[in-house]
Formats: C-alpha cells, structure tokens, sequence
C-alpha cells in the first residue's frame, strides 16, 4: 500500500496565542497501531479533531485515508471515539446505534448485538442513566461498529475498568488483525504499550519522536521500591548503584529508592542479599520516557 | 433528510406541550369574545390610549376592539401569540447548532459520513418545519375553534392567511436570528440573548418611534412596524409584512451558515 493511513505535513494549530499543535509531521501506515502519547493538554486531541476536520489548521495539512476529513466518503471509513464523550442524555445506546448507523448506510446486526455483548451492555437505556463506564462502552460500540478502516481512539480507555480494558484491547487486536488501522492516543504508556506497535511522543504540541514500542520498552526507565527489614546502610546502596542499569539509588528508613533502566534482572539478584518484605513498581514514568527525548532533543 | 427527522424526533415532545398551549390560549381567548362584543366603552379606551401605546398592540380606531379583527389583533396577533411564537422559535433556533454544539453531541454526529453543510441545512429546515407545524396549530385551532363563539365574523380568509404568514414570518426572522447567530459562533446564550434583545428593541422601537412625526419613518427599521402596521384581518394583506421576513431570514441563515462552514468547531 502506498498511501499512508494518516499523513499531516507541517500540521499546525493556534488558539490565539496558543499553539496547540506545532509543525507535526506524522506518517501513520495502514494496518498498524499508532500510539500518540503525551501528557494531558499536549495537543493529542487538537490533532485528532484536525484529522476530522473539525478544527481548521492554521498551517500545514492532514490527509486521511488519501482525502480530507471533511468527506463524508473518508468519514465513512472511519470511527471515532472522542476523549470526552458527550451523548445526548435522552438517547439511549440503540439509539445512538441506529442514528449512526443509517448515517453511514446501514449497520451489521450481528456485529453490533456482539459488540453489546461483549462489553455487557444493556442498549435500552437512556445514556444519561449508565455510569461513566457505561456511557464508555456506548462510545466504543459506535467507533467500532461500522467495521471502520481508521480508528481514532482518543484515551479510550479511560473510565473502562480493568476486564473491560482487557476486552477492548482484544478488540482492537482483533480488528487489526483484519487490516484496520488505529490511532491511539493516551497518556499512560501502558495503555499504549499493549497494543501500538509505533509511539509518537507528543509534547507542548509538538511530536519530539516517534519510536517502536520494543525500543521504547528498552530505554523506559522505572521506579521500583524495595521495602526491607531493618536499617539499610550506604554499603547497600553503593552495591545497587554499581549495577550499569541503575540510574538513581537512595534510601530512607528502609526504604530503597531505585530507578532502573532497562533490565531489572541484575537489581533483583543485589536485592536477594537483603531482607525484601515487599516491592513497589511503579509502571515506567512517563515523564521519564519523555525526559530522555528531550534531552536528545532541546 | 436523517439529520432533520432526528431533531424533529427530539423535540417533538416539546412541540407537543407548545400545541397545547398554544390551543389553550385560543380557547381561552375566543371564548371570552362573547361577553366583550357588546362593551362598546373599550372602543373608547382605545382611542383614548396614546398612539404609541395603540402601536404596540397594532391597535387602531378605525378597528373597533368589540369586532374580532379588533378583538384577535389586540387579544392574540398583537400580543400573546407573537410572544409565545417567538419564544419557541428563538429557544429552538439557538439550540439547533450552538446548544448541541455546546453539550457536545454535534461533534460526534460530524464524525459520521454527513457534512457540515448538510448538517446545518437539515437543522434549519427542521427549525422552519417545526415552527409552521405549531402556527399551523394555532390556525387550524382558531379557525375550528373560534366559530362557535362568532370569533372570526367579518375576517375574510385571505386577511386571516394573510395574519397568520405574518406572525410566521416574524417569528421565523427571530428564530433564525438565534440560529444563525448560534451557527456563526457556537454560543448558545450569545444566539438566545441576541435574537431577544433584537425582538425586545425591535418592539420597543416601533411603540417609541411613533411618537414624534419627525422619527417616524424610522419606524421601518423595526420587525414589528411590518407586522403590527397593519391589521391584515381588517385591513387585508400587506404582502411586505411577510415577504421582508421571510427574504431577512433566508440572508440571515445563509450568512451564519456560511461562517459555520468556515470555523473551527468549539
């Protein structure tokens, strides 16, 4: 395939004298998962709302599917599922369904009664009665439910419990595996480190890398806390920080602190002379991720 | 025409209780004709009254207020009906775009194989649709209901069409005043109050500009000296007082629509 999924050429975007969005230059290709990651009012939505042509770009261009957002024949091959989901309060998931669905000619039944049913969702129910979980899955079944070609999955799954979570990843595996493309966009690298297999990295509007997933895993770095019984003196210290993977080692009152990057597996051998009573890891920092960009970067 | 159908499905609860107002007011008011027919000292009140006060309720002396063209003019056309008219229309206009902009359901329905031109087209049509449906009520209601209570003796049908596409006109100019001012910056209470202070000045403005020969003729600037200058159930139709509106509105519309096609979505 030639023609990439979703391609911006300088994309920028000002809000008066904010820049939202920052000359991106993003090549998503088909049948991959891109995940876009940032922290929180980086500009992760403005660029997917500039994707749908809801926000005009003040420079530069977005081509999506080989056409513009705006087309009602490149809608058609896409879903999408907003950060901030807002459905009308009165409708209910059929709804929804069927209002969507006639929109774009028609929906597959079966599709959709499955969809329902594998996030346990009661259609009959008027939006504005479910739990925020609830009004989640809506949104989901309605991105999902025209088998779309692009999916733009803005924090989807933000507000899904944990089993949720884990059927919407199986769900997005699944519709990848037949040939879907899919932006994801969060800001917590787990979320995208289960399914994309490229991460942009995003910050202050502008994309400061894009990495495969392995490579990012490699260098991420993260924070582990080994709780221990009794005092720990600096000697221990010293012999975590001779480890090549440790970048930061303290304690307090027995506690270590350490920060390893890459391979935990030497840490845990120094760790076994000491009396562990627990561990605390804390998932790899995204802050931390983003820091050893910038530092190649700025 | 799925965007339309869905909104009109929206609101037709809404429109509903509009009807039963609506026809409430009707009863009410041609029921009361009877007892009022024979006073013939309201006629006097009236010409008592100042001219810029009689303007505001498109009163005159040549109409005796005991005849139902005097008696619907002052009770209903000039008063009540306009008022309950505009409201719906001003409170739908501004939620057609802006309000459903605002809660943040239009965005998702632009996600879908639908453009914004279509969108903003079929809102408005559904708009328009749904504010004749309820003057239609209102017509159809005083026509069947007014009878029994001699209510529209003397008013030729022609002066009642022509009343009636009046007070349409009027209130669709003020509708589509709040949608297209809700199309154009996706502000709800910005379309509401604009498209208020329009009619509210508007009306003001054609009771105080009549009271000086010298500002008079500025009386043209206001909606209201169109549709109140003449009581077209007396005095038959003034085919301005409808087709101004109705031309207003179509400029009106076409130009929030434009600047809707233009902006970045809030």
């Amino acid at each position: 395939m030639t023609d990439a999924a979703v391609r911006t050429e300088g994309l920028t975007k000002d809000f008066g004298a904010v820049r939202a969005v920052d000359d991106v230059n993003l090549i998503i290709d088909r049948g991959e998962v891109f995940g876009y990651l940032g922290p929180n009012g980086a500009g992760k939505t403005t660029t997917v709302r500039l994707l749908l042509d809801f926000l005009r770009p003040t420079a530069g261009r977005a081509v999506v599917l080989g056409g513009s957002g705006a087309d009602p024949d490149v809608r058609r091959r896409i879903g999408y599922l907003p950060g901030d989901l807002r459905l009308d309060p009165d409708y209910t998931a059929t709804d929804v369904i069927e209002l969507f669905g006639s929109l774009r000619g028609g929906v597959d039944r079966r599709w959709v009664d499955t969809l329902l049913e594998r996030f346990g969702l009661d259609p009959g129910r008027p939006v504005g009665e479910l739990s925020t979980g609830n009004r989640r899955k809506v949104g989901v079944v309605q991105a999902f439910m025209s088998r779309p070609e692009l999916l733009l999955l803005d924090e989807p799954t933000s507000g899904l419990d944990p089993l949720l979570q884990h059927q919407f990843n199986a769900l997005v595996r699944e519709v990848v595996a037949e040939g879907a493309t899919v932006l994801l966009s969060s800001h917590v690298l787990p979320e995208v480190e289960a399914l994309a297999d490229r991460v942009g990295i995003v910050r202050k509007g502008r994309l400061v890398a894009v990495a495969g997933v392995e490579e990012l895993r490699r260098t991420a770095r993260q924070r582990i806390d080994l709780h221990v019984a009794g005092e720990v003196g600096e000697a221990d210290v010293g012999r975590f920080r001779a480890v090549p993977e440790v970048a930061e080692a303290s304690a307090e009152a027995g506690v270590v602190h350490l920060v390893v990057e890459g391979s935990v597996d030497r840490v845990l051998k120094v760790a076994a002379g000491l009396e562990v009573l627990r561990i605390v890891s804390r998932e790899a920092d995204l802050e931390d991720v983003f820091l050893r960009y910038y530092e190649g970067d700025e | 025409m799925i965007v339309a159908a869905r909104l009109v499905r929206d609101r037709r609860r809404s429109l509903l209780w509009w009807s039963v107002g609506i026809v409430a007011l009707v009863i009410f008011t041609v029921s009361l004709y009877p007892s009022l027919k024979g006073e013939e000292s309201f006629n006097e009140v009236i010409e008592q009254m100042p001219e810029a006060l009689r303007a505001m309720f498109g009163l005159d002396t040549a109409i005796p207020l005991t005849s139902p063209p005097g008696y619907l003019q002052g009770r209903l056309f000039g008063s009540m009906l306009p008022l309950l008219l505009l409201v719906f229309g001003i409170g739908l206009g501004a939620r057609a775009i802006a309000g459903s902009e605002q809660d943040g359901t239009l965005e998702l329905l632009l996600a879908n194989p639908v453009t914004r031109r279509a969108v903003v087209v079929e809102r408005y049509l559904a708009v328009v649709g749904m504010l004749a449906c309820l003057t239609a009520v209102f017509a159809v209601s005083l026509v069947v209901l007014a009878a029994p209570f001699g209510a529209l003796e003397d008013v030729p049908p022609t002066g009642l069409a022509g009343a009636v596409a009046g007070v349409f006109g009027i209130s669709l100019l003020h509708a589509t005043l709040a949608f297209g001012v809700g199309a154009a910056t996706g502000r709800r209470a910005l379309a509401l109050s604009s498209a208020t202070v329009v009619a509210v000045a508007g009306y003001l403005l054609q009771g105080l500009l009549g009271l000086s020969d010298a500002i008079r003729p500025l009386r043209f600037l206001s909606p209201w000296h169109w549709y109140l200058g003449r009581n077209m159930l007396a005095q038959g139709v003034a085919p301005d007082a409808i087709i101004v509106p109705l031309v207003l509105s179509a400029v009106v519309f076409a130009g929030g629509a434009a600047a809707f096609l233009r902006r970045d979505l809030r």
